[in-house]
């Protein structure tokens, strides 16, 4: 038995993202570049690391190489732990059977024996989804306050949207009790932000008569929450009032990039108290050529601009040539704009390269978007909303 | 490559580099926007297949400990080898202070008896370069010489009465060694790198120190070229390199950095230069940002005039200044409406508003760590 963990987190990274387009053909949601440095994993894996959580179950499933690499031994995050650290935990084959993991509660239930290893009294799920920063750790002291059996993070969302979100109708002491998937008709806009914590005992009897049950989808939204309220089980809901932006989605991917060039901005990221971590490439200083015009820009290590750049987000290594501008776009890592090129409105993709003279995107519209490794002849135009893979 | 260790010296006379080197070593002087002068050396070692490397400290040694930690951004915080940071210490024989290269390996005869590396390449800290070494290894192996140090014929790196040039024959062997003369008489210049089986090393410190040696260059290799007894082999760098000599050559070295060309020659996708990592967010260029022939670190906010300027990580530049031909280190602070120019700002220095600072050209105004003007 290993050293006993006062709470472990399990990370649900295995979504296909599918909303996210040709961007998450090749690797999973949330190995998404975002904001210049960051990939959104590093979103939860930082909070977990400066919330003090020190072990992170990374479940994996669809195209996790990327997310592998990235993750590593978990340096970047401190995770890289003689006692805990990060773990990626693909699905695998016990005994004879082996399969898929079919919902979000049958990840975690497949997992049983990891999380046992810990002799954890607690456990935090949490997605790979958000741009976010939270202390998990005053979350926990909340649920372990309430004598909750479980905690979920939810935070008011403008009445118009409810439809979207999982809704929880909530008594006065914060006890949720009711629970309404995208309802059309909202009774609160208080919507589950997706972070749950348990009481490890009371979740491990719920996952395991959810696997006996042949009728569930495996799911922690579907399932497991509306069955432990049918129960009466004391579920709590944590306000979280801070910057929560949901990337799911091409548009609201650039969204979330493009609020980081207000000032000030919605989410701190110089903080130095909650700094968020990733893996550094590792590259010099970015360059600014005689002649570059650059405003209102977030411009990182590896660059070199000769062109213009205006409301955009450059990521590492990203070369922009004479005569090329980049305006209200989001730029990979390593992604070239050759002379002349123009880019408005729209999401590079890493390694792709723009063809001299070519045009991505338009000034007003859908945002466009060129794949990964995406080679654009000269000239070429991509208009707005078109996704471009090859 | 594993057959290698690399061992840095980084005791050398730091008064050259005056202010900026107060209260840190030469090899912990911030460089090119995010770097130490040691992350070139020990990734260059890295690069080249090394896998023990000790840097030797001698005084003012707390930032570079601070900076190369448990060496692991340079992979080198393995179970076996790894980074060695070897402070000074007493014993019998040694009271803590070197007199040169000599005196700092014989006090650290240990740790290289302990590792278990057939050969030792030895660098000093003045010089900045990002090699590999590997072609050296092999030019020494095929020359059968006892002794192999590297050269540079680069002209810039020839100085009045400092520096050790090298007669080197067409066979490639050493004939002659000048230290510090008046008017350098040979075009090649040392670069202070010299490779050798590790066994030599170990009985030439033994020998050196025996006989009341302090410099490992200027009293026992000098000797074994004059006196013929041992083949000394050069070989010949042609990459850039820089010599930290002065807050001049400091500043003109960050100036060169700038320009692509050299940038490019310095920073080769091959050889990565790693670094301590800070995670902080990307520069930021705000609206009135207008910025020309610079490099700018992570974490800057950038409202003014930049040109021809190395801004390290987190240097905040207000509205309406100007900056231009300077290096402003990690932190630094220009305020709205300063002017500044030939200036070098050492770390966390403020520059308040509106204030003018201009230096002669070639000849920069240093302002110290902390200092607000």
């Amino acid at each position: 038995m290993m050293k006993k963990k006062q709470c472990i987190a399990m990370l649900l990274a295995g979504g296909q993202g599918s909303r996210l387009g040709i961007l998450t053909a090749n690797m999973a949601k949330p190995a998404i570049p975002y904001g210049g440095k960051y990939r959104i994993i590093d979103f939860p894996l930082s909070n977990c690391a400066n919330s003090g959580i020190d072990v992170v179950g990374v479940l994996t499933q669809y195209q996790p190489l990327e997310l592998n690499a990235y993750i590593g031994s978990g340096s970047p995050w401190d995770l890289d732990l003689a006692h805990g650290g990060v773990y990626v935990l693909p699905p695998y084959v016990k005994g004879k059977t082996g399969e898929w993991y079919s919902g979000t509660a049958n990840a975690i239930y497949q997992n049983l024996a990891f999380i046992e290893q810990f002799n954890t009294d607690y456990v935090l799920i949490l997605s790979g989804d958000h741009i976010y920063k939270m202390d998990y750790n005053a979350m926990l002291q909340y649920h372990i306050k309430k004598g909750a059996d479980g905690t979920i993070a939810v935070r008011e969302v403008p009445w118009e949207e409810t439809s979207r979100f999982g809704i929880m109708n909530t008594a006065p002491d914060g006890a949720i009790t009711e629970f309404e998937e995208k309802p059309k008709k909202a009774r609160s806009n208080k919507a589950s932000m997706g972070v749950y914590i348990f009481t490890w005992e009371k979740l491990r009897s719920y996952l395991l008569a959810d696997a006996a049950d042949k009728t569930s989808s495996n799911d922690f939204g579907k399932n497991i929450i509306p069955k432990m309220l049918a129960d009466r089980e004391k579920i709590f809901a944590y306000s979280f009032e801070g910057y929560w932006k949901d990337v799911g989605t091409i548009e609201s991917l650039w969204e979330a990039n493009m609020d980081l060039l207000q000032m000030p901005m919605p989410i701190d990221l110089y903080d130095s108290t909650w700094r968020i971590y990733g893996r550094n490439p590792g590259m010099a200083p970015h360059y600014v050529a005689e002649g570059a015009v650059v405003h209102n820009c977030l411009i990182t290590e590896g660059c070199e601009v000769y062109g213009k750049v205006d409301r955009s987000v450059l990521f590492a290594g990203v070369i922009l040539k004479e005569g090329a501008s980049v305006v209200d776009s989001v730029v990979m890592p390593g992604a070239v704009i050759e002379r002349g090129a123009q880019v408005k409105r729209a999401i590079v993709a890493e390694h792709a390269v723009i063809g001299a003279g070519a045009v991505v995107g338009e000034d007003s519209g859908a945002i466009a978007v060129v794949g990964e490794k995406v080679v654009l002849p000269p000239g070429a135009f991509v208009k707005a909303g078109e996704q471009r893979d090859r | 490559m594993k057959n290698v260790m690399g061992v840095i010296y980084t005791g050398e006379k730091d008064s050259f580099l005056r202010e900026l080197t107060l209260q840190r070593a030469v090899a912990a002087t911030p460089v090119a926007g995010r770097y130490r002068v040691i992350d070139f050396l020990v990734s260059s070692m890295v690069n080249s297949g090394i896998k023990n490397v000790g840097v030797i400290m001698q005084k003012n040694y707390h930032s570079l400990m601070d900076h190369l930690g448990s060496g692991k951004e340079w992979d080198l915080h393995g179970k076996n080898d790894g980074l060695y940071i070897l402070p000074p210490f007493l014993t019998r024989e040694n009271v803590g202070v070197y007199n040169g290269s000599l005196d700092a390996l014989h006090s650290n005869m240990g740790y290289l008896r302990r590792s278990r590396q057939e050969y030792v390449l030895l660098s000093n800290s003045l010089i900045l370069f990002n090699a590999d070494f590997r072609d050296m290894f092999e030019a020494h192996t095929r020359s059968g010489a006892e002794v192999t140090m590297l050269y540079t014929n680069r002209r810039e790196m020839q100085r009045p009465e400092y520096g050790v040039y090298f007669d080197v024959d067409e066979n490639g062997l050493i004939v002659d060694m000048e230290i510090d003369p008046t008017k350098p008489r040979y075009p090649s210049a040392s670069m202070d790198v010299i490779f050798m089986r590790k066994d030599l090393l170990l009985d030439l410190v033994d020998r050196g120190a025996a006989h009341g040696y302090h410099d490992l260059t200027r009293n026992v290799i000098q000797r074994m070229v004059r006196d013929a007894g041992m083949r000394v082999a050069g070989y010949e760098y042609k990459e850039p390199c820089f010599r930290l000599d002065s807050i001049r050559s400091y500043f003109e070295l960050n100036m060169e950095i700038v320009s692509p060309q050299v940038r490019h020659e310095i920073f080769r996708e091959d050889r990565p230069v790693y670094t301590k990592v800070r995670d902080e967010l990307s520069a930021r260029y705000m609206e009135h940002a207008k910025i020309s022939h610079s490099i700018v670190a992570d974490g800057c906010i950038i409202d003014g005039t930049v040109e021809h300027s190395v801004l390290f990580r987190g240097v905040r530049i207000g509205k309406g200044a100007v900056v231009k031909n300077s290096i402003l280190m990690q932190d630094s602070v220009v305020e709205e409406g300063v002017k500044l120019e030939n200036c070098i700002l050492d770390k966390q220095a403020v520059i308040k508003k509106g204030g003018t600072l201009v230096g002669p050209r070639g000849y920069p105004i240093v302002i110290s760590k902390n200092m607000m003007i």
